[in-house]
């Protein structure tokens, strides 16, 4: 009985500093991971809610949430994955939200010997590892497949892919120097470290679909006014015109 | 079914199979003969990859295989080119990913052989390697069937290491492991479950052999040991 009273105590006690330490559940696909915790800063001090994010493909975060994973929103990085969630009634609404673009860039290290940098260094002669991210599940990694066939060089390059399960394993591969050029995300190209290591060049934006990255909103969420709020601060002026500076580019 | 990834996955356990034998068989009768810290030190040491994440030993492969560390420069001066997405730096990463299952049993079979035996055979004179050859050997002998088993087939079902290391390439480093895990994310559940399930057939057949063999018993800990 004691321990009953005391565990009760304890939950009083914690009930008001629960409230004023508010959390939502975010599943964020990997090309965020470099912007997230910027993100989630200024949303903690903005509001007081703290975001918890967990990362992932979007596909493995997609088959997770389908499965019941329990997460008060997801951030996906197009629109496919995100509109399995509706179709399969586990949204709130009936359509994804388009939040950010994703841009995607060619990435080498400085050391590379492969510098300056340009979309023909793909199929140089001196080029036998080129890092990209699974075309089949990865949004950018079938972004960087449609723009190699766009721009005839799908056949050139594809021996030379090693692919990583998702983007931010992609950047991994050719960061650690093991892989010689990545098709990799603005999002991680943009970092302090990434820019001081390496060099991008965009990938002709004409080259390849929009990378539209949408989210919804969980319908199970016991939270959803607030992961409502999250995707409508997401949407503001604010936010939207700092997109750039995470490599992102606006939706509005 | 992706034959292509069967084959690689048969080659690399067999290639990791074969290696191992050759580097646990004098190691495993170095600690089973004897008690010192250093003994154990190693024991320890070949054990670590029982506890590490194998994601996180395969990140730490992929830095170390890499231009940016003096080995990984070495290496690349040696083969050529950087070790990672290629067999062969998948062999390295699974030889040290299985050290342990290869080490384990040899050295507890080793530790069962009486001495008396192995004495009375250095009294005739003869050498230490003979011994060890003719005799720890062929009374070990279940035990070495025990590790090449429990090597291979762990191998085969090795995932983190390649997940981190190997790069998805067909015919190179696309294992099975990560042919079934890509079926799975693209949702192709029918062409995962075969996958899976010859997965699972194999390494049942393969552990119910050992469990099955004349000589070995079952420990409590589940674990083939050679009775005496």
């Amino acid at each position: 009985m004691v321990l009953v009273a005391s565990l009760l105590g304890a939950t009083t006690l914690a009930g008001p500093r629960a409230l004023a330490q508010k959390k939502l559940r975010v599943a964020a696909a990997a090309d965020l991971q470099p912007a997230m915790p910027i993100l989630a800063e200024q949303y903690l001090k903005a509001t007081g809610i703290k975001l918890m994010v967990s990362f992932g493909s979007s596909s493995v975060l997609a088959t997770q949430i389908l499965e019941g994973a329990p997460m008060d929103i997801f951030l996906g990085a197009d629109f496919t994955y995100p509109e399995k969630v509706v179709a399969a009634g586990l949204a709130d609404g009936t359509a994804p939200t388009p939040y950010a673009k994703g841009t995607l860039v060619l990435w080498a290290r400085k050391d590379s010997g492969l510098l300056p940098l340009s979309i023909e260094r793909l199929t140089d002669p001196r080029v036998k590892t080129v890092a990209i991210a699974n075309e089949l599940h990865a949004p950018y990694g079938r972004a960087a497949a449609d723009a190699l066939r766009k721009m005839k060089m799908y056949d050139a390059v594809s021996p030379h892919f090693v692919v990583g399960e998702n983007i931010a394993q992609t950047a991994q591969f050719v960061e650690s120097g093991n892989a010689q050029l990545g098709l990799i995300s603005l999002t991680t190209a943009s970092t302090a470290h990434f820019k001081e290591i390496g060099e991008y060049v965009l990938v002709p934006t004409s080259q390849y679909p929009p990378i539209l990255q949408c989210a919804v909103i969980m319908k199970n969420s016991d939270r959803k006014a607030e992961a409502h709020a999250f995707l409508d601060w997401l949407l503001t002026p604010a936010v939207q015109e700092n997109w750039q500076k995470l490599g992102f580019a606006a939706v509005k | 079914m992706d034959f292509e990834a069967l084959w690689l996955t048969l080659r690399l356990a067999i290639a990791t199979t074969a290696i191992l034998l050759v580097v646990a068989l004098p190691l495993a009768w170095w600690i089973a003969s004897g008690r010192s810290v250093g003994r154990a030190l190693v024991q320890a040491v070949v054990a670590l990859p029982l506890v590490l994440p194998p994601t996180v030993l395969g990140f730490y492969l992929l830095i170390m295989m890499g231009p940016l560390t003096a080995p990984g420069r070495l290496l690349i001066g040696i083969f050529g080119h950087p070790l990672a997405f290629s067999f062969t730096g998948l062999l390295i990463g699974s030889v040290l990913y299985s050290l342990p299952f290869a080490v384990q049993p040899l050295v507890a079979g080793f530790g069962a052989v009486d001495r008396g035996y192995t004495e009375a055979a250095e009294g005739l004179g003869v050498k230490p390697w003979t011994v060890f050859l003719t005799v720890v050997l062929p009374m070990a002998r279940i035990s070495v069937l025990t590790s090449a088993v429990l090597a291979f087939t762990h191998t085969v079902g090795e995932f983190g290491v390649v997940l981190m290391l190997g790069g998805n390439i067909p015919g190179a480093t696309r294992t099975l492991s990560i042919s079934l895990y890509d079926l799975v994310q693209d949702g192709d559940y029918a062409a995962a479950d075969r996958t899976a399930l010859l997965l699972l057939v194999f390494s049942l057949s393969a552990l119910l052999a050992i469990y099955l063999l004349p000589g070995v018993r079952r420990t409590e800990g589940g674990q083939a040991d050679v009775a005496r």
